[in-house]
C-alpha cells in the first residue's frame, strides 16, 4: 500500500510540475527564436519586396509589437490552449499538428514495433551460443546500427529497394492515384475502418521503407539491452533455483527471466517513441514523409515562430506524458521500484 | 550459462517468427512492385509543399505553377513574349494621357463553381489582391481607381501613366477568383482551395498533393489529359529517383541539385525521356556592397567585373545547363541586352586592380557570402575562388562564408555582405520587375543610394539619371523603352555594383510514354497540354 501510494505521489508531482516545464521550453523556444537572425518577413518575402511592403507585413503579421508583448500574447494563448496561427499562412498551428503529428506517430509506432521485434529477435539469438560467431555477429549488428548515420542508411535503402530493385516507393506516404481516407490521419486505421483496401496497400507500401530503416537503426539498441539484461538475469540465483526445481526452460524464461530482462527495453521504448516523434527528421526528409520533424524543421526554416513553438511544447508535452507512463509500466511489472 | 539451452520449441517459434516476417516483407515487396495507378491521369512532381493556394498569398513556384493551371489571367505571354488575351476578349486600350486602361472581357466564361465571370469578379479580385495581397506592392500604387462601366469593360485608372501595367496583368497573383466561393474569404487567405476559371479545377487538396480534373465547363481548349496529380517530395534525390523508376510522370526541375539535372539531360539524350524547356526567368548575380571600403572604388569594382569566367563556371556548376549572363534583365525580355556586362579577361581585371592599388604586394581580400541552402551557390562560390587563385592570386583573395538565405535577406539591407550571391525571378515578365529592385532609388546623395531599392538590395548604388530614366521608361513603349532599358543597363555596368552571372531555364522531363512537356511565356509547364501517348 505505501509503495503505490508512493508511486501515486510521485506521478503527481511529475503531472503538477509539467506546466513549469512546458512554460519553461515554451519561454526557451520563444527567446531562441527571436534571437536566431532573420525573421518571418525575410523568409516569406525573400529578398524580392521594398521596406514598405516589408513594414506592413510585419504590423499585418503582429511582428511590430515588442517582445514582451509577443511573449505574453503567446503564453495567454498557450494558456488556453490556443497555439495561435501561421505567420506563412494563417492556418491554425493546431490545424497543422493534427495533420502532421499522426504522420508521424504511426511511423514511429511501426518503427518502434519492428525495431523491437527484430532486436529482441537478435538478443534471443546471441544469448543462445554466447560468444559464439552468431553472437559476436548480433553484437557487431547492434553497435553498427546504433553507429549507421540515419541519412546515410535512410539513402541506401532508398536506392536498394526504391531505386534498383524498385519494390517499394521513392517516398511520400499515400499513393498519389488514390484519394486519402478521412479520418483520424493515422492512415492505416482509417483504411481499415473505410474497408478501403487497395488504400490500405498502398500506405503499407509506403510505410514499409521508412519504418523499416528507423526499425533497424533502433533494433541495434535493443538487441544490445536484451542481450546484456537477459545474460545477467539468467546468471541470477532465483533463474539458478527455478532450473534446480525441475521448471521447464521456456516458462524460466517466459515467466521468469524475461520480464526482469525487458524493464530497461521497456524504458528505452518510452523514451525513444517519444524522441522519435520530433527527432526522425533525417527520415522525414529522406522519405519525404510529412510529418511533424519536418513540419517542424520548415517552420524552422520559414521563421514561423508559432509553428515552431507550437511543434515544440506539443512534443514536449507528449515526452512528458510518455516518461511519466513509462514510470508507471516499469513500476508495476518490477516491485523492487521505489519512488 | 552454459546451462541455458533454448529448448526445440521456442527454437521452432523463434525461427516460424522470422520466417513470417521474412515471407511477409517478400510478399508485400512482389505485391507491389507495379504501383496500382490509374492509367488515364497524369502525374507531376516537384520539390516542397504548396501551403497556400491562395493568389493573393501565393509566392513560392510550385503554388504559381498550381494556380496557372487552376485560372487563367487577364493577359499571358506567348514564348515570343507577345502579350495574349486569356480573360481578356481583346487588347487592353490606353487613353492618350496614359491614365486610363480599358480591359474588354471575355464572355461566355465560367468559374468552377458554376457562377459566371465578368468585370466585376475581375475587380473583385484586383481589389482583394491590392487589399491583402501579400506581394501587392508589386503595383507599387499604380491603380488609383479599379471600375466596371459595364459588365464586361474594366477600367482601371493609374495614378500616373505605366507601360509597365500590361505586362503586370499577367502575373499569377491577380488570377480572377470567384466572388461567390470567396465572399466569406474578402480580407482573409483561403489556402487550401482555388476556384478559377482554368482549365482544371481542383478536388482534393493537401500540402503533398494536390488532384486537378478537367473542368467540363472552360472556355477554351480543354486540357489533353484525364486530369493531373501534382506530388511534392521532399529532396532532390527523391523527385529524381522516382522519375526513373517510373513511379512519376512528369518532373519540374525547380530544387533539382545540378547532378541530378545533369543525369536527366543525359538520359534525354538517350532517349529515356523527353525534356521541355521554358523561358529563362531567373537570374543569378553577384552584388558589391559600394557603401564601405573597399569596394566603395569604383575602380575596384569594375576590375571585378572581369574576373569571372562564366563559361567556365556554368560548366563546373551546371554542366552548362545554366546560360551566361551578361545582363540584369533575363534575355528573353529584352534580346538585345545579353552582351552587356564585360567578358571575363583577367588581363583587364589585373590593370584596373592596379590602378586602384592592388597587386603590387598589396593584395585585395574580399569576403564573399553565399547561401549555403543552395547548392549551386557553394559550387560558384568554390569555383570562383579557385579561378581567382590561378588568375589572380597576386592580386586578391576571395575568403568565402556561408549563410542560411533567410539571414542573408534579412542583413541585406544593412550593409552586412562585401560580395554577396543571390537571384531575382521578377514578379512579373517585364524588364522593370528587374531594374526597378535593384537599381531605384528614393534617396540619392551622388551614386550612393540612402534609402530605397537599391539599399534594400545591398549595392547602395544608384544615380539621380537611372532613377530619371526607370520613371521615363514606364511612359515609353515598344523598342524606345527597350532602349531606355539598355541604357540604365550600361549606367549600371559602369558603376559596377551588380555582376550578373547566369540565367536558370525551367525545365521539366516527361516518360517516354508522355508527350514533351511545354511552357508558356512565364515560365510555367503547361499541365493541359501534357498527354499521354499511344
Amino acid at each position: 500500500m505505501g509503495r503505490k501510494r508512493a508511486l501515486i505521489r510521485y506521478c503527481a508531482i511529475r503531472l503538477a510540475l509539467a506546466p513549469l516545464m512546458l512554460w519553461l521550453i515554451a519561454s526557451l523556444v520563444f527567446i531562441l527564436l527571436r534571437v536566431a537572425p532573420g525573421d518571418p518577413v525575410d523568409a516569406i518575402l525573400g529578398n524580392r519586396a521594398n521596406e514598405i511592403a516589408r513594414e506592413a507585413l510585419r504590423v499585418k503579421l503582429g511582428l511590430d509589437l515588442s517582445v514582451w508583448q509577443q511573449y505574453s500574447n503567446f503564453i495567454i494563448g498557450l494558456a488556453r490552449g490556443d497555439l495561435g496561427e501561421a505567420l506563412v499562412n494563417q492556418e491554425p498551428v493546431r490545424d497543422i499538428i493534427t495533420r502532421s503529428l499522426p504522420a508521424s506517430l504511426e511511423l514511429s509506432i511501426t518503427a518502434l514495433i519492428l525495431a523491437i521485434s527484430l532486436g529482441l529477435l537478435v538478443g534471443f539469438t546471441g544469448i543462445k551460443s554466447p560468444e559464439s560467431n552468431i553472437d559476436l555477429a548480433g553484437r557487431i549488428y547492434g553497435i553498427s546500427t546504433y553507429a549507421l548515420p540515419p541519412f546515410w542508411a535512410a539513402m541506401l535503402m532508398q536506392l536498394l529497394f526504391a531505386v534498383l530493385l524498385g519494390w517499394l516507393p521513392v517516398g511520400g506516404r499515400f499513393p498519389p492515384s488514390l484519394i486519402q481516407p478521412e479520418g483520424s490521419g493515422f492512415l492505416i486505421l482509417d483504411c481499415v475502418i473505410n474497408r478501403n483496401w487497395i488504400a490500405l496497400q498502398g500506405t503499407i507500401r509506403h510505410l514499409v521503407l521508412p519504418a523499416s530503416t528507423l526499425a533497424i537503426l533502433l533494433s541495434g539498441i535493443f538487441s544490445r539491452a536484451l542481450r546484456i539484461n537477459l545474460e545477467r538475469v539468467l546468471q541470477t540465483d532465483h533463474i539458478q533455483a527455478a532450473r534446480s526445481r525441475g521448471i521447464k526452460e521456456s516458462q524460466i524464461i517466459a515467466v521468469h527471466a524475461l520480464p526482469n530482462s525487458l524493464l530497461p527495453v521497456l524504458t528505452i521504448a518510452g523514451i525513444t517513441i517519444a524522441s522519435l516523434v520530433g527527432g526522425a527528421l533525417l527520415i522525414e526528409v529522406t522519405f519525404s514523409w510529412p510529418g511533424i520533424a519536418l513540419r517542424l524543421q520548415e517552420a524552422i526554416s520559414q521563421r514561423d515562430y508559432p509553428v515552431v513553438q507550437g511543434i515544440v511544447v506539443v512534443i514536449a508535452t507528449l515526452v512528458v506524458f510518455v516518461s511519466v507512463i513509462t514510470d508507471l509500466l516499469v513500476a508495476s511489472i518490477d516491485p523492487r521500484v521505489s519512488y | 550459462m552454459n546451462n541455458f539451452i533454448l529448448t526445440k520449441k521456442i527454437k521452432e517459434k523463434i525461427l516460424k517468427s522470422f520466417l513470417l516476417i521474412i515471407s511477409l516483407t517478400i510478399i508485400l515487396a512482389q505485391n507491389s512492385c507495379k504501383p496500382n495507378r490509374n492509367s488515364s491521369r497524369i502525374i507531376v512532381a516537384g520539390a516542397g509543399k504548396i501551403t497556400s493556394l491562395d493568389p493573393a498569398q501565393a509566392s513560392t513556384f510550385h503554388a504559381l505553377q498550381l494556380i496557372s493551371s487552376l485560372g487563367d489571367p487577364l493577359y499571358k505571354l506567348d514564348l515570343k513574349g507577345t502579350l495574349q488575351p486569356k480573360l481578356a476578349s481583346g487588347p487592353p486600350k490606353i487613353s492618350e494621357d496614359g491614365l486610363t486602361v480599358l480591359i474588354p472581357i471575355r464572355k461566355n466564361v465560367l468559374f468552377h463553381d458554376g457562377s459566371s465571370f465578368d468585370a466585376e469578379a475581375m475587380a473583385f479580385s484586383l481589389k482583394r489582391f491590392i487589399r491583402i495581397g501579400t506581394l501587392n506592392y508589386i503595383l507599387n500604387g499604380r491603380i488609383a481607381a479599379i471600375e466596371t462601366p459595364n459588365k464586361f469593360l474594366l477600367q482601371l485608372t493609374l495614378t500616373r501613366p505605366s507601360t509597365s501595367i500590361l505586362n503586370l496583368l499577367t502575373s499569377i497573383n491577380i488570377t480572377p477568383i470567384s466572388p461567390t466561393s470567396y465572399s466569406n474569404y474578402k480580407n482573409k487567405f483561403l489556402n487550401n482551395k482555388f476556384v478559377g476559371t482554368g482549365p482544371y479545377k481542383l478536388t482534393n487538396f493537401s500540402s503533398q498533393h494536390q488532384k486537378l480534373e478537367p473542368f467540363e465547363g472552360y472556355w477554351g481548349t480543354p486540357a489533353s489529359n484525364q486530369g493531373i496529380d501534382f506530388i511534392h517530395l521532399s529532396n532532390s534525390t527523391a523527385l529524381f529517383s522516382a522519375l526513373r523508376t517510373g513511379e512519376i510522370d512528369v518532373l519540374l526541375s525547380t530544387s533539382l541539385d545540378e547532378d541530378h539535372r545533369r543525369s536527366l539531360k543525359i538520359m534525354t539524350t538517350q532517349g529515356k525521356l523527353k525534356e521541355g524547356k521554358g523561358s529563362a526567368l531567373e537570374i543569378g548575380y553577384i552584388t558589391f556592397n559600394t557603401k564601405t571600403p573597399p569596394l566603395n572604388n569604383s575602380n575596384l569594382r569594375k576590375a571585378l567585373l572581369y574576373t569571372i569566367d562564366r563559361k567556365l563556371i556554368t560548366q563546373r556548376v551546371s554542366f552548362g545547363l545554366r546560360k551566361s549572363l551578361r545582363s540584369l534583365v533575363p534575355s528573353s525580355l529584352n534580346k538585345r541586352a545579353n552582351t552587356l556586362w564585360p567578358k571575363y579577361n583577367p588581363k583587364k581585371a589585373r590593370d584596373l586592380m592596379k590602378k586602384a592599388g592592388y597587386c603590387n604586394n598589396q593584395k585585395l581580400s574580399l569576403s564573399f557570402t553565399f547561401r549555403s541552402n543552395v547548392p549551386a551557390d557553394k559550387l560558384l562560390a568554390l569555383t570562383w575562388q579557385s579561378q581567382i587563385k590561378r588568375d589572380l592570386h597576386d592580386c586578391m583573395n576571395l575568403r568565402l562564408n556561408g549563410i542560411e538565405s533567410t539571414t542573408i535577406y534579412r542583413q541585406l539591407g544593412e550593409g552586412a555582405f562585401q560580395v554577396v550571391m543571390l537571384d531575382w525571378r521578377g514578379a512579373y515578365p517585364d524588364p522593370e520587375a528587374y531594374l526597378v529592385p535593384l537599381l531605384s532609388c528614393s534617396k540619392i546623395t551622388n551614386t550612393h543610394c540612402e534609402e530605397g531599392e537599391a539599399a534594400a538590395s545591398g549595392s547602395f548604388w544608384s544615380s539621380n539619371w537611372i532613377e530619371k530614366a526607370l520613371k521615363r521608361s514606364d511612359l515609353l513603349t515598344g523598342q524606345a523603352r527597350m532602349n531606355t532599358y539598355q541604357q540604365i543597363e550600361n549606367r549600371a555596368v559602369d558603376g559596377g555594383a551588380y555582376l550578373p552571372i547566369w540565367l536558370d531555364e525551367p525545365r521539366a522531363w516527361s516518360q517516354n510514354h508522355i508527350s514533351k512537356p511545354q511552357f508558356d511565356g512565364s515560365g510555367q509547364l503547361l499541365l493541359d497540354h501534357l498527354r499521354k501517348l499511344n
